[in-house]
C-alpha cells in the first residue's frame, strides 16, 4: 500500500465530501429542492422597488422581488417570489406596504394579522401600500417649527416664564434662609421673626394661663373656697341691702316732709333735725354696706354710692 | 536629448519584456491546455505525478494551514462581531464576516502560502534543471518534461488552492457560526438564510474561478520564470526572485479584478 496515495486518496474523499455536502446545503438553503411560491403585486409607484427588494415578514426576509414592469394600463406589476417553507406566511388578508427608510434600502414589509386565514394561492395578485417616510418629513418640519416658535416665545428675555421662574427663584432662595418657609411666605426675615416671637409669647402667655386657672379651680371651687363663702356672704348682703332699702324709704318719706316743711319752716325746725339725723343714718348703713362688700368682693376697687 | 531617448529605450524594453514574459506564459500555457485535452496525456504516470504534486502542495501542510486558517479566522471574526455590536450593525455581522473571510481573505492567503511554500520550490527546480541541461536529457529520453513535470504541476498547483481555500472557509463559516450563535442548533436558520443570500451561482463560479487562476498563477509563473533561466547557476536565485515576484503581482491582480467585477 502506497502510504502517499492512501493519504493524497483520503484528502481528496473527505473535501469532496464536504464540498458534496456543502452544495447540497447550498442548494437546500436557497431552496432548490422546493417549489417556489410566486405573488404579484399592483402598486401606484414602484419607486426604489428593483429586483432583488426584499420582502420581510416581521423583519425576516422571506421573499425577493423577482421583476417589475407595466401592464396595459400603465399600473406597475411586481413580480416577488418566496420559497415554499415561507409561503405559510402570505395570508389572503395579509397587508403588503413598501418600506423606504431613510437610512438603507426599500423593502417590502408583510403584515398577517390572523395567521389563521387562509392561505394565498400560487399568483395571486395583491396591492402594494405606499409609506414614504420622505415625503412626510417636511410636514414634519413645519409642526416641528410651529412648535419651535411657541418655545422660543415662551423662553424669551422678558417672557412670562422667566419671571415665573426668577419669582420662584427668589421664593425658594428665602425658603433656603434661617427661617425658611416662613420667611418665603411672608417676604423678610424680620417679619418672620416677629412672627416667631409672637408664637413664643404666646405660648409663654398660655402656660401661666393655665397654672392662673389651676389656682382659680382650687380658690374657687374647693371644700372652703370662694365660691362656699360668696354664698354665705350673699345671704348676708341682702339683709344688709334690705336694712339700707328700709332707711331709704324712711328718708324718702323724710324729704317728701321736707318739701312740705321748706314750705312751713316755723313748724319744721324740730322736724329738720330728725331728718337730718335719719339721712345720716342711711348714709352710714349705705356706706357699711360698701365696705362690706369691698370686704367679700375684693375686684372692684373703688366702690361709689350716690345718694339720691 | 540624450537623457530622454534613453529612457524612451528603457521603457520600451521594460514593455517589450513584459510582453516577451506574457506571451511566454500564454504560450506556455496553451500548449499546456492542448495537452491536457488529449486522452494520450491521462496515463498513469502523469496521475502519479499529480498525486505527488498534490500530496507535497496540500495533504503535507495541511494541518499547519488549518490552524493557520482557524486562527486567523476567529480573529477576524471577533473583531468584525465586536465592531459590529459596537455600532449597532450586528444583523450585518455574519455576512460581513463570510464575504471578508470565504470570499476574500482566505482564498487570497491561501495563495500567498502555497506560492511562498511550493511557487518558490517549483521556480528553484526548474531553473535548476534548465540550468543543468535536463529538460533537453529527459526530452531525449521520450519523456516530454510538458506532460510529466510542469502540467501536473499545474494541475495539482490548482487542485491545491482551490481544495485548500474550500476547506479554509468551510472551516470559516463553522467558526462563524459558533462564533455569532454559540454551540447550540438555534441559528441555523437565520445563518442558512444569510449564506443562500450570499453564496448565489455566480458567487460560488466567481469564487471557484479566482481560486483556481490563483492556482495557476502560483505555479505557471514560477514554471515559466524557470523555464527563462539563462544556463548560469549564479542566474537561479535571480529566476527564484523575479518568478516570486511575479507570483505576487498576478495575485494581487487576480484579487482586484475579481473584487471590482463583484462589486462595482
Amino acid at each position: 500500500m502506497n502510504k502517499l496515495h492512501f493519504k493524497v486518496g483520503l484528502f481528496a474523499a473527505a473535501s469532496l465530501l464536504l464540498a458534496g455536502m456543502f452544495v447540497v446545503y447550498l442548494l437546500h438553503a436557497r431552496g432548490f429542492f422546493e417549489k417556489t411560491f410566486h405573488l404579484q403585486l399592483a402598486a401606484a409607484s414602484a419607486d426604489g422597488v428593483a429586483p432583488g427588494v426584499p420582502v420581510v415578514f416581521s423583519g425576516i426576509e422571506i421573499g425577493r422581488v423577482t421583476t417589475l414592469g407595466l401592464n396595459e394600463n400603465g399600473g406597475i406589476i411586481i413580480h416577488a417570489e418566496f420559497l415554499g417553507r415561507n409561503a405559510k406566511w402570505l395570508k389572503e388578508n395579509s397587508t403588503f406596504t413598501l418600506d423606504k427608510p431613510i437610512v438603507g434600502g426599500a423593502k417590502i414589509r408583510v403584515d398577517s394579522p390572523d395567521l389563521k386565514a387562509p392561505a394565498l394561492p400560487d399568483n395571486a395578485t395583491m396591492l402594494l401600500l405606499t409609506s414614504d417616510i420622505s415625503k412626510e418629513i417636511p410636514a414634519l418640519v413645519d409642526r416641528v417649527k410651529a412648535i419651535l416658535d411657541n418655545v422660543e416665545h415662551l423662553t424669551r428675555k422678558d417672557g412670562e416664564l422667566n419671571a415665573t421662574l426668577a419669582n420662584a427663584k427668589t421664593v425658594t432662595g428665602r425658603m433656603t434662609g434661617e427661617y425658611g418657609m416662613l420667611e418665603g411666605l411672608l417676604g423678610s426675615p424680620e417679619k418672620a421673626r416677629a412672627l416667631t416671637d409672637s408664637l413664643d409669647k404666646t405660648r409663654a402667655l398660655i402656660t401661666k394661663l393655665d397654672g392662673l386657672a389651676a389656682k382659680a379651680d382650687q380658690w374657687l371651687f374647693a371644700e372652703k373656697g370662694v365660691a362656699a363663702q360668696t354664698r354665705e356672704s350673699l345671704a348676708q348682703i341682702r339683709l344688709l341691702l334690705n336694712d339700707a332699702q328700709s332707711s331709704l324709704k324712711k328718708a324718702d318719706v323724710m324729704m317728701t316732709n321736707a318739701v312740705e316743711i321748706s314750705a312751713n319752716v316755723k313748724d319744721g325746725t324740730q322736724d329738720l333735725a330728725q331728718l337730718r339725723a335719719e339721712i345720716d343714718d342711711a348714709v352710714r348703713k349705705a356706706s357699711d354696706l360698701v365696705n362690706q362688700i369691698n370686704r367679700k368682693w375684693p375686684f372692684a376697687r373703688e366702690p361709689e354710692v350716690k345718694l339720691p | 536629448m540624450n537623457f530622454l531617448a534613453a529612457s524612451i529605450e528603457s521603457l520600451g524594453a521594460k514593455v517589450v519584456g513584459w510582453f516577451t514574459v506574457g506571451y511566454a506564459m500564454a504560450a506556455f500555457l496553451a500548449r499546456a491546455g492542448l495537452l491536457l485535452l488529449e486522452p494520450a496525456t491521462w496515463n498513469r504516470a502523469t496521475f502519479d505525478v499529480v498525486v505527488k504534486q498534490v500530496y507535497f502542495t496540500a495533504v503535507q501542510i495541511l494541518h499547519v494551514f488549518l490552524g493557520y486558517a482557524l486562527v486567523i479566522s476567529w480573529l477576524i471574526i471577533t473583531i468584525i462581531l465586536s465592531t459590529a455590536r459596537d455600532f449597532g450593525l450586528t444583523e450585518f455581522a455574519s455576512e460581513m464576516t463570510i464575504r471578508v473571510l470565504v470570499l476574500e481573505l482566505l482564498p487570497f492567503l491561501t495563495a500567498l502560502f502555497v506560492a511562498l511554500r511550493s511557487g518558490s520550490a517549483i521556480n528553484t527546480e526548474v531553473a535548476l534543471m534548465q540550468v543543468n541541461s535536463e529538460l533537453d536529457a529527459l526530452a531525449h529520453c521520450k519523456v516530454p518534461p510538458m506532460q510529466f513535470e510542469f502540467l501536473p504541476r499545474l494541475v495539482g498547483g490548482v487542485v491545491s488552492v482551490v481544495t485548500l481555500a474550500g476547506l479554509a472557509g468551510l472551516l470559516a463559516l463553522l467558526m462563524g457560526y459558533l462564533a455569532i450563535y454559540g454551540v447550540n442548533t438555534a441559528g441555523f436558520e437565520p445563518y442558512t438564510r444569510t449564506i443562500a443570500k450570499i453564496f448565489d451561482f455566480k458567487i460560488m463560479a466567481g469564487l471557484l474561478v479566482k481560486c483556481a487562476l490563483f492556482g495557476l498563477a502560483v505555479t505557471l509563473i514560477p514554471v515559466t520564470a524557470g523555464l527563462e533561466t539563462p544556463k548560469k547557476l549564479f542566474m537561479v536565485p535571480v529566476s527564484v526572485l523575479r518568478g516570486m515576484m511575479r507570483v505576487f503581482f498576478a495575485i494581487v491582480a487576480i484579487e482586484v479584478v475579481s473584487l471590482a467585477l463583484k462589486y462595482i
